[in-house]
Formats: C-alpha cells, sequence, structure tokens
C-alpha cells in the first residue's frame, strides 16, 4: 500500500513537469492495473483524449468500438452506451456514481487535488478484484 | 604581460557576474519576502475568520468532542445554516472553505463546505495526503501547505477545531495565486534580464578564459626548446627584469666535443645527445633551480641559494659527473659525452645579468681550456683570471663579422731545387687597435666550436681569392673536424670543380692528433680530394698519437713533422734520431717529408744532412702578407 501511495506520489510529483491530462491518464492506467475482471481489459472512453493518450501506453489494450470494450471510462452520463450490457464502468466525475449505478469507482480532481473513490459493494457486484494498493480509496457507498 | 588586459577583463566580468547573481538571487529573496509578508497577512486575516467560526460552531454548540461534531453537522439545516455563513468570507483570493473531519480509518472527509464551486458532499472522502495534516493533530497548532502548481491554488492553511486539548476537525482554506502570479509576471522581464545578462558575462568569461589558456599554451611554446624540452633564450629574457640574482647561483654548461658528434654521427645524433644531456641535467637539479638552453649545446643553469651557506658546488660536481659517467646511445653507436661548467657564484655582484653571464662564459672558457671535463668557480675573492694575452671566441667572432682575418703565407723550401716549393697560409687577426694577432693567442679555444669552423670557411675564401689566378702552390690548415664537416667540403669541391688548375695546386695540412679515430673516413675524404687532384699533408706528425698504420692507410703525399721534434734537431740526439726515422718512413712511404720550425742555420744543416726534401721555418723566411719570392729567402 505504501509503495501505490509513493507511486501515487511520484506520479503526482511527476506532474510538475506534465500536463494535467497525462497526469489523469497515469492515474487512471495506475487504477486499471490495480483491478481485476474475469475478462480482458479493453478500454473505451467517451473522453478521446484519454483514449488516445492510453493507446501510446503498450499494456492498456483500447478500442474505439464500445461494443468491443469490457472497461468504459465514462466523461458523461449521456455517452453512456446502451448495449453494454457487460462491461464494467469507471467514472470522471463524482456525482456520476450515483447516477450510474454500474459503475464501480471514480477518479475526478476536487478542489484542485485528484480523488480517486471505489464502491466496495459495487465491486462485489460486478466480481471486480481490487489490490489492497486500492484500500484507502475504497467506500462502503456514495455520499 | 600581454595578456594583464584579458586578466584584468576577466576580472572585471567575473566581478559584474557576481554582482548580477547577487542582483538576481536578491529580486528572488525580495519576491520570497513579498510573498512570505503577503501569505503571513493573509494568514493572520484568515486566522480571525476561522476563529470566529470555531467559536460559533464549538462554542456556542457546547461541541465537546467530533462525535457530537458529526451530529450537529449531520442535519442539513445546520450545515446550510453554517455554510451560508462561512461562504460570506469566500472572496476571489479565498476560494475554498471547508471543515474536515478525521475518521476512525484516517481519512478526511468533508464535514462542511462553503465553496461557491466544487462543492464536496457531506461525509464525501478527500484524499489528502500532505504531512500538515497529520501535524495539525499533533500539534493542535494551524499549519500552511505552500501549494506547487495545483490548479492556481498558493496556499491551504490548516485550522484546528478544537475541544478539550483535542482537534476534532480542521478548518480548511485555500487561497489562490493570483496575486503571486501578478507580482511574478511584473517581475519575470527584470528577472529574465538578469538571466541573460548572467549568462552574456558568463560567455564572455568563458571567452577571456579560452584566450588566456590559449595564450598560456602558445607562451608555452615560445619559452620552450622543442628539442630538449627546456627553457629557451626567450624565457631568459622573459625573466630578466624581475629576476633576483641575489638569490641563485649562474652556470654555463657546454657539452665538450660536441661538434664532433654532430660532425662525425650527423646532427640527429648530436640532437640525440643535446635532449638526453638536459634530461641528466634536470634530473640533477631541484625543482626551484632554472635550465635553459641557451643556444647549441650550451646550456644556462640558474641554481637558487636562498641561503648563502648552501653548497652549490655539490649539485654542479654533479652534473658533470653524472653527464661523464652516462653512456649514451645512438643507433648502435655507445658515445661517452663530458660537460664543462663555467660558475658565477655571486652573479648579483655584477652590473646585470647578461656581465654576470659574461663572467660565467669566462670561466667556461678556462675550463675548456684547462682540459675540460670541469667546473671553474668564479667566486669574489677567485684568483682565477683570464690570460690577458689570450682572446676569447667573441674577439674571433667579431673579426670575423668585421672582416680582419687575414692570412699569411710562409713560403715550403724544396731543398733540391733552392727554390719556393709553396706557400703555407697562416691566419692572423686584426684587432681593434690595428695590431696584428698571432693564431697562438686564440686558436687553440677555437677548437671544436662553430667559429673554429666559421674561420677555416673564411680562410679558404681568402686562400683561393689569392691563388686562383695565380700559379703558386698554397697549404691551407685545417682539423680533422674541419675536413669532415659538409659545409666545408661543399665548398671545398665546388671550388675545385670550378678551377682544377687551382685545385692541383692546393695541399690540405690535417693535424695528426687523436681525433683522427676513424681512419676510415679520412681515407675517404683523401681520396676525395685527390680525385680533384688537390694533395693532403699530415702536419705536426709525430706529436701526437702517431699511428704509423693509420697514416699509411690514407695515403697521405706529404708528411710535416713537428716543429717541436725539429728545433732541437741540432743539440738533442735522440730528437734528431726520431726525425731521421720520420724521414725514413716517409720515403718508405711514398709520402714526401717537410720539416717544420727550422730556425736556425744548425736546424738547416742538420735536416740537409738526413736528406729532408722541404723545409720551413723563420730561418729561411718568415710568414708575410705577400708571396716572398726565392731570392727573399735566408734573409735576416
Amino acid at each position: 500500500m505504501r509503495a501505490f501511495l509513493l507511486a501515487l506520489f511520484c506520479t503526482l510529483s511527476l506532474a510538475a513537469s506534465d500536463t494535467s491530462i497525462n497526469l489523469q491518464v497515469k492515474i487512471l492506467e495506475k487504477i486499471l492495473n490495480e483491478i481485476s475482471i474475469n475478462k480482458e481489459k479493453i478500454i473505451w472512453s467517451d473522453n478521446k483524449t484519454i483514449c488516445q493518450a492510453m493507446k501510446k501506453n503498450k499494456h492498456i489494450h483500447t478500442t474505439p468500438d464500445h461494443k468491443q470494450a469490457t472497461i468504459v471510462i465514462l466523461q458523461d452520463k449521456n455517452n453512456l452506451p446502451k448495449k453494454c450490457a457487460d462491461c464494467i464502468i469507471f467514472v470522471l466525475d463524482y456525482e456520476l456514481l450515483s447516477k450510474v449505478p454500474k459503475s464501480f469507482g471514480a477518479f475526478f480532481w476536487k478542489k484542485g487535488r485528484p480523488n480517486i473513490v471505489i464502491i466496495k459493494s459495487r465491486l462485489k457486484t460486478l466480481s471486480i478484484q481490487a489490490s489492497s494498493d486500492l484500500d484507502p480509496y475504497i467506500e462502503e457507498k456514495v455520499w | 604581460m600581454v595578456k594583464a588586459k584579458e586578466i584584468f577583463l576577466f576580472l572585471m566580468l567575473f566581478i559584474l557576474g557576481v554582482f548580477f547573481i547577487y542582483i538576481y538571487y536578491y529580486i528572488k529573496q525580495t519576491q520570497e519576502d513579498i510573498f512570505i509578508k503577503m501569505q503571513n497577512n493573509k494568514i493572520e486575516n484568515v486566522r480571525h475568520i476561522l476563529k470566529n467560526i470555531e467559536d460559533t460552531l464549538v462554542t456556542k454548540n457546547s461541541i465537546t468532542n467530533k462525535e457530537e461534531l458529526i451530529s450537529h453537522l449531520s442535519n442539513k439545516q445546520n450545515r446550510d445554516k453554517y455554510e451560508e455563513m462561512v461562504a460570506i468570507f469566500i472572496t476571489p483570493t479565498i476560494k475554498y472553505i471547508y471543515l474536515l473531519y478525521k475518521d476512525s480509518d484516517d481519512r478526511f472527509r468533508f464535514l462542511l463546505d462553503a465553496s461557491k464551486e466544487d462543492k464536496a458532499n457531506f461525509y464525501q472522502k478527500f484524499d489528502v495526503f500532505n504531512k500538515e495534516y497529520a501535524l495539525v493533530y499533533e500539534t493542535l497548532e494551524p499549519q500552511s501547505i505552500k501549494q506547487k502548481k495545483m490548479q492556481n491554488l498558493y496556499l491551504t492553511y490548516l485550522y484546528p477545531i478544537k475541544t478539550s486539548n483535542e482537534v476534532i476537525g480542521i478548518l480548511s482554506v485555500d487561497i489562490t495565486s493570483d496575486i503571486q502570479s501578478e507580482i511574478l509576471n511584473l517581475l519575470r522581464p527584470l528577472e529574465t534580464f538578469f538571466v541573460i545578462l548572467i549568462i552574456f558575462i558568463f560567455l564572455l568569461m568563458l571567452m577571456t578564459i579560452v584566450q588566456v589558456f590559449h595564450y598560456f599554451i602558445t607562451r608555452k611554446k615560445i619559452f620552450t626548446d622543442p628539442l630538449t624540452q627546456i627553457y629557451n633564450r626567450n624565457y631568459l629574457q622573459e625573466i630578466a627584469p624581475r629576476l633576483n640574482l641575489n638569490h641563485y647561483s649562474l652556470a654555463m654548461i657546454d657539452l665538450d666535443y660536441f661538434k664532433v658528434v654532430n660532425d662525425v654521427y650527423g646532427h640527429k645524433a648530436g640532437d640525440a645527445i643535446l635532449a638526453k644531456s638536459s634530461l641528466i641535467i634536470k634530473s640533477s637539479i631541484r625543482d626551484n633551480d632554472i635550465l635553459l638552453r641557451y643556444g647549441g649545446e650550451e646550456f644556462m643553469l640558474l641554481l637558487y641559494n636562498r641561503d648563502s651557506k648552501d653548497d652549490l658546488s655539490e649539485i654542479y660536481e654533479r652534473i658533470r659527473k653524472n653527464i661523464s659517467s652516462h653512456i649514451f646511445t645512438y643507433e648502435k653507436n655507445k658515445l661517452e659525452m663530458q660537460v664543462s661548467i663555467g660558475v658565477h657564484e655571486y652573479p648579483a655582484s655584477e652590473k646585470n645579468l647578461n656581465e654576470a653571464i659574461k663572467v660565467a662564459d669566462k670561466m667556461l672558457y678556462i675550463a675548456k681550456k684547462e682540459g675540460r671535463n670541469r667546473v671553474i668557480y668564479h667566486r669574489d675573492n677567485s684568483k682565477v683570471t683570464q690570460d690577458s694575452k689570450s682572446k676569447d671566441l667573441y674577439f674571433v667572432k667579431q673579426a670575423i663579422e668585421e672582416d680582419r682575418v687575414l692570412c699569411y703565407y710562409q713560403p715550403i723550401y724544396e731543398c733540391s731545387t733552392g727554390k719556393i716549393f709553396k706557400y703555407e697560409a697562416l691566419v692572423r687577426i686584426i684587432d681593434t687597435d690595428g695590431k696584428i694577432i698571432s693564431p697562438a693567442q686564440f686558436l687553440p679555444d677555437l677548437k671544436h666550436t662553430n667559429i673554429h669552423y666559421k674561420l677555416t670557411k673564411r680562410i679558404l675564401s681568402i686562400v683561393f681569392l689569392k691563388f686562383k689566378d695565380s700559379s703558386e702552390n698554397v697549404s691551407i690548415n685545417m682539423n680533422f673536424t674541419d675536413l669532415i664537416n659538409k659545409d666545408i667540403e661543399t665548398t671545398l669541391i665546388e671550388t675545385f670543380a670550378s678551377s682544377p688548375s687551382l685545385a692541383s695546386r692546393v695541399t690540405i695540412e690535417v693535424l695528426e692528433s687523436d681525433e683522427i679515430q676513424n681512419t676510415a673516413l679520412f681515407k675517404e675524404k683523401v681520396k676525395l680530394l685527390h680525385s680533384y687532384g688537390a694533395t693532403v699533408s699530415i702536419d705536426d706528425f709525430g706529436s701526437g698519437y702517431s699511428n704509423f698504420k693509420s697514416i699509411l692507410d690514407i695515403e697521405a703525399d706529404f708528411l710535416k713533422i713537428d716543429g717541436s721534434l725539429v728545433k732541437n734537431i741540432a743539440t738533442n740526439e735522440k730528437d734528431f734520431k726520431v726525425v731521421k726515422s720520420i724521414i725514413a718512413f716517409a720515403k718508405d712511404s711514398n709520402m714526401k717529408a717537410i720539416a717544420e720550425f727550422v730556425h736556425s742555420s744548425e736546424v738547416y744543416d742538420k735536416l740537409s744532412e738526413i736528406g729532408v726534401e722541404y723545409m720551413q721555418g723563420y730561418y729561411i723566411a718568415k710568414p708575410c702578407q705577400r708571396l716572398l719570392q726565392s731570392n727573399e729567402l735566408f734573409e735576416e
């Protein structure tokens, strides 16, 4: 866990010489690496900038077609694919956690600071295993 | 000296550079101070606001622990009331004000958020990991966090909400960096100006350093002799004005018989000997001594002697011994060298360095004269003086340069015909007073020096000019090293080739001495002379290391019997026998014998009795500037 925090802070430190979007992508990649699902992680996002940035990472598999995606990173609820029964959703706004019940976690900026929230019950429902490094961010419910 | 300007420029730039760096840091520091003052001022204002909020929230509601605080704020109406109240303090610089609570898992959660934008929900988790949050709980004191590049946030102020000496929450205020940015923007052009100025000065300094470095490289080349890698005379000129001679003893060191090495083994061998010798001398002296190549095979040494009690003679003796004990090798040849050293122990007693060098040079001259391979000292109370009659190298050098060299000619008498067979050219110098100086006063000390070779060249030119259009024969004296000198050989060949008649009338008289070690080379030169029709005579035979076998090998035309044997022939039976034997040897060897130093009728008669073919001497005729005729012989 300490290692994760350290890594997160190192990542944050890198922000000094990095753009906001790159930092955001690095944190998202870290979170995605720390969870495991029962299928291959294929990412789709309605935020094209994030998609483009993630494409550069050889370890992350992205797709332009949401139908093929197993993980959706959602910025806007209106963009939520209707035919996405099997995919798991990670949102980029805390409020979306309430609005999209299928979402299991969120990454967002709160008062200039990066924040992560992962909802414990939804992890269980969606059969997602999160590594212990994510423990500090696990919440029982959305407040 | 030349580069004083550059060094001054460098120092000026350095000072200027330091000054501008100071100004730059001063501006940065001032900037920092302004921020700190602003920060303190802001914090002071905020602290009062937060204190009031704390009073309203905790004291007025009699909250005694965090559970009560959570319970009180769980009520939405209460939250709205406080958030409305706190929101009054939101300004363009105070961006967020919120109340945090640390739960049992050490996670911070929002209890109140009066922010007008980016508002958090009640009990929402807030990921903050700065150590100052923990410090608030530990110290119960407010903390401030200077934010770096965090969405316009400049400062976060953390105010503890306390009850019963326990922190139950943290009132957090985020202050924006707008003013700071404005100040930074205002100062940035000035800052940029100083940075450019510093870079510019740094570049100038770098250029000056490169120039100075280049100067020292060039200076080293100028002051270093490329062959020996020791200082040269340029260096002496450079240091002379500031050289304190009181701290030095001065010596002139000269390699003995160096010219022979050059002539016999070539200049490359000479160069190798010079380089090695300088190494040996360098290894024999100390770091603070100054060794330089004064010219040719001559070195100058300034031995440091701060303490006048120092015995420097040990060092000079060590140099002499180290050179003489070293076996120099060049290709497959092994050579032994010696040095003569002339020392002026108190050079400061002279008018200047040049005068001191002259004295040391005279001591060197005496060392050479006294047999070489020795050290001769000049001390204030020294009785060592130069022979007043003898003339030094400078005298001859000056005479050559001023064209004061001339030849006298002494007839060599042919006994069988009673006529002059040929003339021997004898060198004379006219001194500055017009007096004729005989060779005995200057010739012995010229041996093996460049001056001797120059003098020989001058004599050749005088004699050739005089006898070119005449029908008389002439003998020219030359030593072995002159004979093997390439320059002299070229002169002889060119003259003989252009005037065969002159060649057939010239005899080269070579001194028979220990220097004729290389018989093969001598023989080769004799053959060369013979090929042009010139003849060769062995001079002073019987005086040196007469080696009959070598003389036979050389195949000379004449054998001149040494005067020291001839002069006593009338009174000394042994000399008589020797001379008689030499004449017999010459006849048997197909050489003609010449007896010199015929100074009396008794000697003349004795020589006639033993059948010598040619004679010369004061009894027959004294040397004269003009060519005497046969009828002028035997006159007093």
